[in-house]
């Protein structure tokens, strides 16, 4: 898949480049207004990282450029700026995700490949972990074919961590991942343990392999190793 | 008091005042004016019984007003006037007159004369000029008073126009304040005066809200690098020390992250930089956060109960109301223990959320301060920003001990 980032933080754009170019993503950085319009009306994208305030424009002011020279990429506004902001204004203008800043790689990660499968393959694409396939379009799981019964939370769950195989991810960016930004309570992430339990029971029954580990009993790792 | 409606009164008081002077000094000088008339008519009378003494030696005598009569030396009397009251025959009342008395020696005989005038007929001429003049006098005022209350308040109808605009002006409308040209030089002194400091204080509050909102999101950018760069460091095969070192930078970066996103709420609540407010229904809130929250009620295993039998509508704006809620609730929630209960209660323009929790009870005065935290991982914040949207709202918070902390939240109105 192909990404343009653009961001003004030189440092963060290439923490986000170098991260996203591991997943065989061919990445492209623009740290201003004028080269990011220059590259969207040169390029096609499959996915766009919009950061709004840039030294020189608005990074919603891109949005009708990309609307115009790149309509099927998917859009995601990256802002430092929360909800009570820019969070309307910039669905509004037609961005597929917004991420408020500080987030997780992983978080991305898992956006990218969302907003990319809805908007470039209109949720056609079957993601396949050994024994696993998911469908994305109708949210079903399947294991060595049969078909799982999910809470939705155990769904996203999984798609989590198959969004990001192999990685090692904290209970915190799990959390936020399923039940968003107000989670702020450190000693609360108990709950995570429920529904992991459960998905693990669930596609164990079905014959399916245990794939998570638990690190320092700190947090998960979606790995066949 | 309304400033015509002073000057006006005022003005009234003054006239009133002083048409009560004019009227004693005019009826005083009315007074000595025919005073010196009356005398002047008694000497003339004197000199013409003089005159008929001395030419034909005829005594004049019409009772009561003129009266002669020879007299020997030893019944000489000086020169007076004085007051006096004789019996009015024909209307049989006594009436007062003022008796001119005095002796005068003709041919070397000496006469006593007496000059009487009535002081009836001195009142009743008073009387016929002051009536007249004193009804003159109050048309002139009453004209005089009327006319200046028109004036003023044609004058002064610009100046309630720019107050009217001062008052429903707000910094975060576009535009500055314009305000009426009144043709008056003091009160357009006046405009320009606030004119000048308004557009000042609007660009201060402007570059303060821009700086305190870019300084608050610039801070996100360099925590994000942060965190990026440890989560890709937790990557690496690192020991369990160098494990929980890196999560523990995370935390302490989220927690900076977060702490600042709080004071940023803060001062935009301060600042009154929300939308307008509507009429919501704490009810509904207060369920859709119990729905949200239901996660980590179920991991502590709390018991909520929602006592929702009366309605509970505040205007405020949403999504500080959302705000409102869900700090108290997540607090009742994080100081709550295993298996524990919450208990939320709606009566009339009353919300109460108590909850189990250690014995000890906090204290009211300092909870709500900024930074005042008891034994928790939180950053003390959330409760001051609970204090603040009530303040900003008419609402009134206390924290109360008794079996259970609870929060009380009532409207003030």
């Amino acid at each position: 898949m192909k990404l343009l980032i653009i961001e003004d933080e030189l440092n963060l754009l290439e923490t986000m480049i170098r991260f996203l170019a591991r997943e065989n993503n061919v990445c492209e950085g623009a740290l201003s207004f004028q080269t990011a319009s220059e590259k969207i009306g040169i390029y096609e994208y499959d996915v766009i990282i919009l950061d709004i305030t840039l030294p020189d424009g608005n990074g919603l002011q891109l949005m009708p450029l990309i609307k115009k020279y790149n309509p099927d990429a998917g859009v995601i506004i990256v802002s430092a700026r929360d909800a009570l902001d820019d969070k309307i204004s910039g669905l509004d203008l037609g961005a597929d995700d917004y991420l408020t800043k500080p987030f997780h790689l992983s978080e991305l990660n898992a956006r990218v490949k969302a907003v990319w499968r809805r908007k470039k393959l209109h949720g056609k694409q079957e993601i396949r972990f050994g024994e696993i396939t998911i469908l994305p379009e109708k949210r079903e799981v399947y294991v060595h074919n049969k078909k799982l019964t999910l809470t939705r939370k155990e769904y996203d769950l999984l798609l989590f961590f198959i969004s990001n195989p192999g990685r090692m991810l904290t209970k915190e960016s799990i959390a936020e991942h399923l039940w968003g930004d107000y989670i702020d309570m450190a000693d609360h992430f108990d709950f995570i343990y429920t529904h992991l339990n459960n998905l693990r029971r669930k596609i164990k029954q079905a014959g399916g392999d245990n794939y998570v580990q638990t690190v320092y009993g700190m947090g998960y790792k979606w790995t066949d190793e | 008091m309304k400033f015509l409606q002073k000057i006006n009164r005022q003005y009234l008081l003054i006239l009133i005042v002083l048409m009560i002077l004019i009227s004693i000094s005019g009826y005083f000088l009315l007074r000595a004016i025919i005073n010196k008339e009356i005398r002047e008519d008694i000497y003339e009378k004197e000199y013409a019984i003089i005159q008929e003494i001395k030419s034909q030696n005829n005594l004049v005598n019409i009772y009561p007003i003129i009266e002669t009569k020879e007299i020997s030396k030893k019944e000489i009397q000086p020169k007076s006037y004085k007051e006096i009251y004789l019996m009015d025959e024909a209307e049989g009342e006594t009436e007062a007159y003022l008796e001119y008395t005095n002796s005068v020696e003709i041919n070397n005989r000496w006469y006593l004369i007496k000059i009487r005038h009535s002081f009836l007929e001195t009142n009743d001429l008073i009387l016929a000029i002051a009536l007249p003049l004193l009804l003159l006098l109050v048309l002139a005022f009453a004209f005089s008073f009327l006319i200046t209350k028109k004036l003023n308040q044609t004058l002064w109808k610009d100046f309630e126009e720019n107050l009217q605009r001062i008052e429903s002006y707000s910094f975060r409308e576009t535009g500055k304040l314009s305000l009426k040209n009144t043709g008056i030089e003091e009160f357009n002194r006046l405009n320009a005066t606030i004119t000048k400091m308004t557009g000042k204080l609007r660009a201060d509050y402007f570059s303060l809200k821009e700086f305190t909102e870019n300084a608050s999101h610039e801070i996100q950018t360099p925590l994000t690098v942060l965190l990026l760069n440890l989560e890709e460091l937790l990557q690496q095969n690192l020991s369990e020390t160098e494990y929980k070192q890196v999560v523990s930078a995370i935390n302490a970066a989220k927690r900076l992250s977060s702490l600042n996103r709080s004071l940023l709420l803060l001062t935009k609540i301060e600042n009154d930089q929300f939308e307008p407010d509507e009429t919501v229904s704490l009810n509904n809130i207060i369920q859709q956060t119990l729905q949200e929250y239901e996660p980590l009620l179920a991991a502590k295993k709390l018991k909520a109960e929602f006592d929702s039998k009366q309605k509970f509508f505040v205007k405020i704006n949403h999504q500080l109301a959302e705000i409102l809620i869900g700090n108290l609730l997540s607090n009742a929630i994080k100081h709550n223990m295993r298996n524990g209960a919450i208990q939320i209660i709606i009566q009339q323009n009353e919300l109460k959320i108590c909850n189990t929790g250690p014995e000890n009870a906090l204290t009211d005065k300092t909870i709500f301060n900024r930074f005042t935290k008891e034994k928790s991982a939180s950053y003390g914040l959330g409760l001051a920003i609970v204090k603040k949207i009530c303040e900003k709202h008419d609402l009134e918070i206390h924290y109360l001990k008794n079996e259970l902390h609870c929060f009380i939240l009532y409207s003030k109105s």
